[in-house]
């Protein structure tokens, strides 16, 4: 099954048999959490729920930057000035079995600027859905040594605006694939995770009307393609019965280099990426019910803003 | 189940994945749409720079029985036999049509080069313009559509003229089996000759960083017509030799457009705004403020009657003072408020701002499908952007006019809680040049188009509404603009009824 259909890449590898090895992937796998903007990297873990458990965690999140990069020059734009996003993000996670959870998550957005013209925008981001596996578990005396895959998909959940400054979300169509290493020793862990983001096609407002050096020829229509991505998140800290608190660090890479930020370049076909480093804890107040908290900041990026967030949520066990 | 091998398996194909391209998005396989009309009497219709066809002299060609059109030919057969895949591509490419991808290639560099200049975190300062290019804006981009495309129009009469004169058979009707359709015309000269020529030499005028480039397609072009089997060299040669004839023709009436001087080095835009009849002052709305965009392409020479486009300048809209200018202004304001998801996408398909190859460009992207369903020829395809461009260089050269005679405050001058869709450009408000520019541009394709017209008027009508709905106009603006580009488009109507072509 997994020999049939081209295991090797050409360079011509088109998007219809990524789908298929997704869709490989999809059935043999599964696991963990797209990354989406409303979302810390903060319930992106190693630690599996456990079959026919659930919890739901409402978490709210404030990002404001005001500087920029422009490929990975910092910037400012007085006519731009602070841009604060706000977030409100439900996140469900399901042990679906010992080994098999489900995380849906689903963010509603609020983003404007505190200078110039850029409107504010509001309303539902993406949602998204990924299957998290624990693939192989291996006890070494006292300490545990998991290895997890995740495969998750989002879509936006309303035809957002994706194609501005002051914006929602990317608009795309994403599969999401990820493997992760996960070490804990007592009330110590450490969690390594490399993953893949492919960003389906973006259809623009309007017919692609810039220069772009790769553009084989100004006909391409109205569609264009959003540049995919490549994460690694490293996170370490103690957990406890009732308290956990961690340090991470997360780093996006854009495959290619697409286009940088500028005026006429569609912003979906922008290369992003960042380095960010965060802290997140968790404290249970009573029963099963807890609450956990985020700060991250920004320390070098592409085609992104300079951001710091602070993140705080009520995570209920079921 | 639980083995290792799953987890390497599924390793091994996350690896894989991220070794993969992204996809290309490209313009897929054209098809090739095979004319409905020779158009024989083309020589006689009405030239645009030229006074007539006959103003360049094209030499009488070898007889097809002469050993050195011989030679030439059997030249072309064998060439057939061996072409490389390289050229293949090449022949494909062009026989879209040539006009139509000059066109492109065009709006590309417009896309390319314009570039206003933007601020500069690093100064604190507006960067200045490039020198070798310092010009940006709908005036910049509608000037080098129209210059493109009267010299591919002119250099397509005379060869037409010249074909039907000396009708040098087709060299599909001496037996060679061509790559690719070719229209049933005269061979010699051959039309794909004038039309990479005139348009290489207009572009490199009006792109001097990008001869080399545009050479290398010129030539391309050409030898595309020898690999297809469409042409023999001499017939390529005296293609060629028209459009270098032409060329000074056309670049001297661009060096005399007075475009050169709409940048306004003398910066007299601001005695015009101090003396501007209109009771509020248009003020630039950037941070920092910078300079008006060509405040003097309002004087640029226009294609048709200057006397009766500039008559028809609107009056000042009312007074900010007013009530009906009150009303305008909470329009707008509401709008901005509560945008909808699709007046947003409205503004955004007909905004074509800074860095894009403009709404000109747009229109010309718009027409290429006309183009091609009604089955147009190389004449009649440059004829039709000829006529397109031209009517919308002078609907901007219009806008402008009024723009920089009234100076009128964009509506967030006047409500700063107005938001906008789509770029504030840094222009003054009155009339809308999306509205006089599309109503221009579908009036000229309405009556080419007869079949389209109603979708033509519908899209000049959404073009008019969209600066309301990026919040940049007022509904004045385009209800002006689009009065205007209707008389301007009229009167490349007259002068389309009158140039010969049926």
């Amino acid at each position: 099954m997994l020999n049939g259909n081209g295991y090797f890449c050409t360079t011509s590898a088109d998007f219809m048999r990524l789908l298929t090895c997704f869709t490989v992937a999809f059935l043999f796998t599964l696991a963990r959490q797209t990354y989406a903007q409303g979302l810390a990297p903060g319930i992106l873990d190693g630690f599996m729920k456990g079959q026919r458990k659930a919890s739901l965690a409402i978490l709210a999140s404030q990002e404001t930057y005001d500087t920029y990069y422009i490929n990975t020059a910092e910037t400012k734009n007085p006519n731009l000035g602070t841009v604060t996003t706000q977030a409100l993000t439900v996140v469900g996670t399901y042990g679906l079995g010992y080994d098999l959870d489900l995380i849906i998550s689903a963010p509603y957005i609020r983003t404007q600027a505190s200078a110039g013209y850029f409107p504010k925008q509001e309303g539902l981001q993406d949602v998204s859905g990924t299957l998290r596996w624990e693939a192989f578990d291996y006890k070494l005396g006292k300490t545990r040594l998991s290895w997890l895959f995740a495969a998750g998909y989002s879509m936006p959940m309303q035809e957002y605006v994706s194609d501005a400054m002051v914006r929602l979300g990317y608009g795309s169509k994403n599969l999401d694939g990820r493997t992760m290493l996960h070490y804990k020793a007592g009330p110590f862990f450490i969690t390594g995770q490399y993953g893949y983001i492919r960003r389906g096609q973006v259809t623009l407002d309007h017919v692609v009307n810039n220069y772009d050096p790769s553009q084989l020829n100004p006909n391409s229509g109205m569609k264009v393609n959003v540049i995919d991505v490549t994460e690694l998140i490293i996170r370490t800290g103690i957990v406890t019965k009732r308290v956990s608190i961690d340090v991470w660090g997360q780093q996006q890479t854009p495959k290619t280099e697409g286009t940088n930020i500028g005026p006429g370049i569609p912003f979906p076909t922008n290369g992003v990426g960042f380095t960010r480093v965060g802290t997140t804890a968790w404290l249970k107040l009573f029963g099963k019910v807890g609450i956990t908290a985020t700060t991250s900041t920004t320390l070098s990026g592409r085609n992104t803003g300079k951001a710091t967030r602070v993140n705080g949520g009520l995570v209920l066990g079921l | 189940m639980k083995t290792i091998l799953t987890p390497i398996l599924l390793s091994s194909l996350l690896l894989w994945l991220t070794g993969c391209k992204e996809p290309t998005i490209d313009e897929g396989i054209q098809s090739f749409s095979v004319p409905t009309s020779v158009d024989a009497d083309g020589g006689n219709w009405r030239t645009i720079v030229l006074k007539s066809a006959t103003d360049i002299t094209v030499p009488q060609p070898l007889p097809i029985t002469s050993d050195a059109y011989k030679t030439e030919l059997t030249a072309i057969k064998n060439g057939l036999l061996a072409s490389t895949p390289e050229q293949n591509t090449a022949v494909n490419y062009w026989a879209v049509g040539g006009v139509v991808r000059w066109n492109q290639i065009a709006r590309q560099l417009v896309a390319k080069y314009n570039v206003p200049p933007g601020y500069d975190y690093a100064t604190g300062q507006v960067s200045p313009a490039d020198a070798a290019n310092p010009y940006a804006g709908a005036p910049y981009a509608a000037r080098i559509y129209a210059l493109l495309s009267v010299a591919q129009y002119d250099a397509l009469v005379v060869a037409w003229r010249a074909k039907y004169q000396y009708n040098r058979p087709s060299l599909e009707r001496q037996g060679v089996v061509a790559r690719v359709p070719i229209l049933d015309v005269p061979s010699y000269p051959s039309e794909d000759a004038a039309i990479a020529e005139a348009s290489c030499q207009m572009l490199a005028y009006l792109f001097p960083n990008e001869v080399n480039w545009l050479k290398a397609k010129a030539t391309e072009h050409k030898q595309s017509q020898l690999w297809a089997g469409a042409s023999v060299p001499s017939d390529i040669k005296a293609g060629e030799d028209i459009a270098i004839a032409l060329a000074s023709k056309l670049v001297e009436r661009a060096r005399n457009d007075r475009f050169a001087a709409s940048t306004d080095p003398g910066n007299t835009w601001q005695t015009a705004l101090a003396k501007a009849p209109y009771n509020q002052k248009w003020k630039s709305l950037e941070i920092p403020e910078r300079p008006p965009l060509l405040p003097l392409a309002g004087n640029v020479k226009t294609w048709y009657d200057s006397t009766a486009i500039f008559r028809a300048l609107p009056a000042a809209p009312p007074a900010t003072t007013s009530a009906e200018f009150q009303k305008a202004l909470s329009d707008v304001r509401t709008l901005s408020d509560s945008r909808t998801r699709e007046q947003w996408r409205i503004a955004s398909y007909w905004e074509n701002g800074p860095n894009t190859y403009l709404l000109s460009g747009l229109w010309n992207f718009l027409a290429e499908d006309l183009i091609r369903q009604g089955g147009q020829n190389e004449l009649r395809t440059a004829r039709t952007y000829a006529l397109l461009n031209r009517a919308m260089q002078d609907a901007t050269t219009a806008t402008w006019r009024a723009q920089y005679t009234y100076f009128v405050p964009r509506p967030a001058q006047l409500d700063p809680a107005i938001k906008t869709a789509t770029t504030m450009l840094n222009t003054p408000s009155y009339v809308a040049d999306r509205a006089t520019v599309s109503t221009a541009a579908a009036t000229v394709l309405a009556h080419l188009f007869p079949d389209e017209a109603t979708r033509l008027n519908a899209q000049a009508a959404e073009a008019s509404l969209s600066g309301l709905y990026s919040g940049t106009q007022y509904q004045f603006d385009n209800e002006a603009g689009a009065t205007w580009g209707t008389l301007i488009g009229q009167l490349a109507v007259t002068g389309a009824k009158a140039d010969g072509a049926k």
